[in-house]
């Protein structure tokens, strides 16, 4: 792993995060949209861990041990999957109750808040 | 100032107002129980009781010595604000105690008549109610010893009147003529109000140091005001002034004449109460009450005497226009008021007290006269349609001549006297000057042009009603008179119920005759009416003959009235030095009488008879008061109202209004703009918290990147 350099996985978050960003903006599934958001999470993912491995942040003055803090990268991850799994359970919830109510989970459809 | 013995004094005001109470509270069921005339007698016991306590209480009034006829009796604690005090308070006075003669005397009469006049009507209780509780208000305005109490008086007074000139207040017409007195009487209160607030802020400078805190006593209140106003004639001006702009709305001198004529839509027996007997007079009791003031001020009395004079001159000119009896009457009475206001002005203040004493004898007789004749043809009120009445109506005839003989002056009845006194005070010119110019003898030469004018229009009435050649009703019945004086009038416009405020005049003749029971018809025969109301009749018109020569004998009224010389004016003169006033006024009545007996003893002439499209321009002006109504109604009302509408229109819808919904149309046009941002589409919102989360990246990557440049690297 020490022989791949850092740009490489940063590039890698940083095309995932793109691919989620154009996904969520110009995607009218919202299925779809939830890939692209679990892609961005991962991006996100990819680069915690990766920064966690390079340890690229200062450690402060008298501050933690370099295990402790490869750790906190790495529990980062474990927490934003937590929360995006959760996130998944309600936004597939809501897109359950607006079919049932439009028969349709288009988002370009749902524009009722429109002023 | 003692007050023993003088306390009867609160039962002659008590009774009125328990009549008024049993009446109000009772009246219905005493009807229904005993009958009318029960009731009709319980009405007029308590006056007539109030009438013999107040001759007794006279006579020991004229008892005392001359100075001491000045008896303030205590009622009792009433308002007591820190240093000041106002007590409920009598006064028991020449001045009062003649106006309760007056009130309780004629009130007793013309109750007595109303029994009869008023057997036919529905709601007799009522009436009662508010003629008693019109008797017991008037006393409180006589008697009160402080001006708070002479003023909840003549409030009241003016609510029994309103209450009275609507008494039949399903006819619209009559609606609007209580809704008309009752307006232009409180312009009246209006100024009447001020003049008391600036009594209160003058005496102010001297309280309580003068005269204890009984301030607005009479009895501590004039002498305090005399010793104020003497030095300071500007506001002495303006006080009269104020209090005169009262007297003027109650007793309606000019400008405020107007709702009396209309007031003659109430009852007759209410016409001669109130707006003949008492009511009216209650100006010229203030004049007199309040003299002091008025003494402090040439130019205030000056005016008073130039609009006493006014007014008589432009009442008796429009009396010749109306063919309504009681018309007539309401303008001679306000151009006999006129005459009063003439007198206090000169400054000889019981002269115009004298002349409401006698006007009050004749003029409630000439009232209930009329009502006579009214009742005897069937509720018609226009003289074109009565003649030759004589025959039918004896006792009416013979007492309304003697009132008309008595208004007109004829020598030795009791309007030939006072008004004598009145015209010869404003001749002798002692008082009512303005810089050397004597407005009091200008006053006393109309006086004497209206004396003959007054003589010519009762002569004008007299002849009209009661004598000429033929019996005019029988070619000229009622429903032809209906539809003539819708279309030459237009009546019926003006009883458009599109006009809410009822300010337009009501039109002669249509007071009473919605209440005809049974129209005039050509086969009508007239009777005599029953002896409750001939006897007050007859008991007034020997008042009218013999009052006057009884009072002025050696001089009665006026040591009684005006024991010593005035305060400020000293003795004032009631006798002209530069002409012979008695030989003037003979000319002035007999010329008035004879004229008219030349113009009508034929009976009623072509060029005012029914057809008035052949009345002569100048009657046809006089009939419509020179079209002085008719120009206050558009002036002051529709006026007004257009004012406030353009007040309403541009200044409250368009400028407050307008600022309010200013805002909310700010609100609205940046709420229009904003909400297009609020397209409804997700992924456009999505775009730009894209958009918005790379600016802030972006802005502070680069303000970092400044801060190293800046700090340079640290």
């Amino acid at each position: 792993m020490n022989g791949v350099p850092i740009a490489l996985y940063l590039g890698l978050g940083l095309f995932m995060f793109t691919i989620g960003v154009v996904g969520v903006v110009i995607r009218r599934n919202p299925i779809v949209i939830f890939m692209c958001i679990e892609l961005m999470l991962n991006a996100v993912n990819l680069t915690f861990v990766t920064f966690a491995r390079y340890q690229m942040s200062p450690v402060p003055a008298g501050g933690m041990a370099r295990e402790s803090s490869m750790m906190a990268g790495q529990m980062m991850v474990t927490f934003v999957m937590a929360v995006a799994a959760a996130e998944v359970a309600v936004g597939l919830g809501i897109m359950m109750a607006i079919f049932r109510l439009r028969q349709n989970i288009d988002v370009d459809e749902l524009n009722i808040l429109r002023g | 100032m003692e007050s023993n013995g003088f306390n009867l004094i609160w039962l002659v005001l008590a009774l009125p107002l328990l009549g008024f109470l049993l009446q109000a509270l009772a009246g219905q069921r005493i009807e229904k129980a005993v009958g009318r005339r029960t009731l009709g007698a319980l009405a007029v016991a308590p006056i007539a009781l109030s009438f013999l306590i107040a001759v007794f209480l006279t006579q020991r009034l004229a008892g005392l010595a001359p100075g001491d006829r000045n008896v303030v009796v205590w009622g009792g604690e009433w308002i007591r604000i820190s240093q000041l005090n106002i007590p409920f308070e009598a006064i028991v006075d020449p001045l009062s105690m003649t106006m309760v003669l007056i009130i309780t005397g004629i009130g007793a009469l013309i109750h007595l008549y109303a029994t009869g006049y008023m057997s036919e009507e529905r709601e007799y209780a009522r009436f009662f109610t508010y003629l008693n509780l019109f008797i017991a208000s008037m006393l409180i305005l006589v008697l009160g010893n402080n001006l708070v109490l002479l003023f909840i008086g003549w409030e009241g007074v003016g609510l029994c009147s309103y209450l009275l000139i609507g008494f039949w207040y399903t006819d619209l017409a009559n609606a609007k003529a209580a809704n008309k007195a009752f307006i232009v009487n409180r312009i009246g209160d209006w100024s009447l109000t001020l003049g008391l607030f600036l009594i209160v802020a003058a005496l102010a400078t001297v309280f309580p140091k003068v005269s204890g805190d009984r301030i607005l006593s009479f009895d501590t209140m004039l002498p305090a005001l005399q010793s104020i106003l003497k030095d300071n004639p500007a506001l002495a001006t303006g006080i009269a002034l104020l209090l005169f702009g009262g007297a003027a709305g109650k007793s309606a001198q000019f400008p405020l004449y107007v709702w009396l004529p209309d007031a003659m839509a109430g009852p007759t027996p209410v016409s001669a109460l109130i707006h003949a007997a008492t009511m009216v007079t209650s100006g010229v009791v203030l004049l007199n009450r309040m003299h002091v003031v008025f003494e402090c001020s040439p130019v205030a009395s000056a005016i008073v005497c130039a609009i006493g004079a006014f007014t008589a001159l432009f009442a008796a000119l429009i009396a010749f226009g109306q063919t309504d009896i009681k018309k007539v009457l309401a303008y001679s009475t306000v151009s006999q008021l006129g005459f009063m206001f003439i007198g206090c002005g000169a400054g000889a203040y019981w002269t115009g007290m004298f002349h409401v004493t006698t006007h009050a004898f004749f003029k409630a007789l000439l009232f209930l006269g009329a009502g006579a004749v009214i009742h005897a043809m069937a509720h018609e009120q226009d003289m074109r349609r009565y003649g030759k009445l004589a025959k039918y109506l004896p006792i009416t005839f013979g007492t309304m001549l003697v009132g008309a003989l008595a208004i007109s002056g004829f020598p030795l009845m009791s309007g030939f006297f006072s008004k004598e006194a009145i015209l010869g005070a404003a001749l002798a010119g002692t008082h009512a000057q303005v810089d050397g110019f004597a407005i009091g003898e200008w006053a006393g030469l109309v006086g004497l042009v209206v004396a003959g004018l007054t003589a010519l229009y009762m002569t004008r009435l007299t002849f009209l009603t009661f004598l000429g050649n033929e019996e005019r009703w029988r070619t000229a019945p009622a429903e032809i008179h209906h539809e003539s004086h819708a279309v030459a009038f237009g009546v019926s416009e003006l009883l458009d119920l599109s006009d809410p405020h009822g300010f337009y005049k009501t039109m002669d003749s249509q007071a009473e005759e919605d209440h005809a029971h049974h129209g005039l018809t050509s086969d009508h025969t007239p009777h005599e009416v029953g002896p409750s109301m001939w006897i007050p009749l007859v008991v007034l018109a020997a008042l009218s003959v013999f009052g006057g020569f009884l009072l002025q004998s050696n001089g009665m009224f006026e040591h009684w009235l005006q024991p010593m010389p005035l305060p400020v004016l000293g003795e004032v003169r009631t006798e002209p030095t530069t002409i012979n006033l008695t030989m003037y006024s003979l000319i002035a009545a007999f010329a008035g009488m004879i004229l008219g007996a030349i113009f009508y003893y034929r009976g009623l002439p072509a060029n005012q008879g029914l057809d008035e499209t052949k009345w002569t321009p100048l009657r046809l002006w006089q009939r419509n008061q020179f079209g002085f109504d008719q120009g206050v109604t558009t002036l002051a009302v529709e006026g007004g109202g257009d004012l406030g509408r353009s007040l309403w229109h541009w200044i409250d819808n368009g400028v407050i209004d307008g600022f309010v919904r200013g805002i909310a149309l700010v609100a609205t046009v940046s709420g229009g703009v904003l909400r297009q941002i609020q397209t409804g589409s997700v992924r456009l919102y999505a775009l730009v918290m894209l958009v918005g989360v790379v600016g802030f990246l972006s802005y502070f990557l680069v303000a970092s990147h400044l801060a190293i440049a800046v700090t340079g690297g640290r």
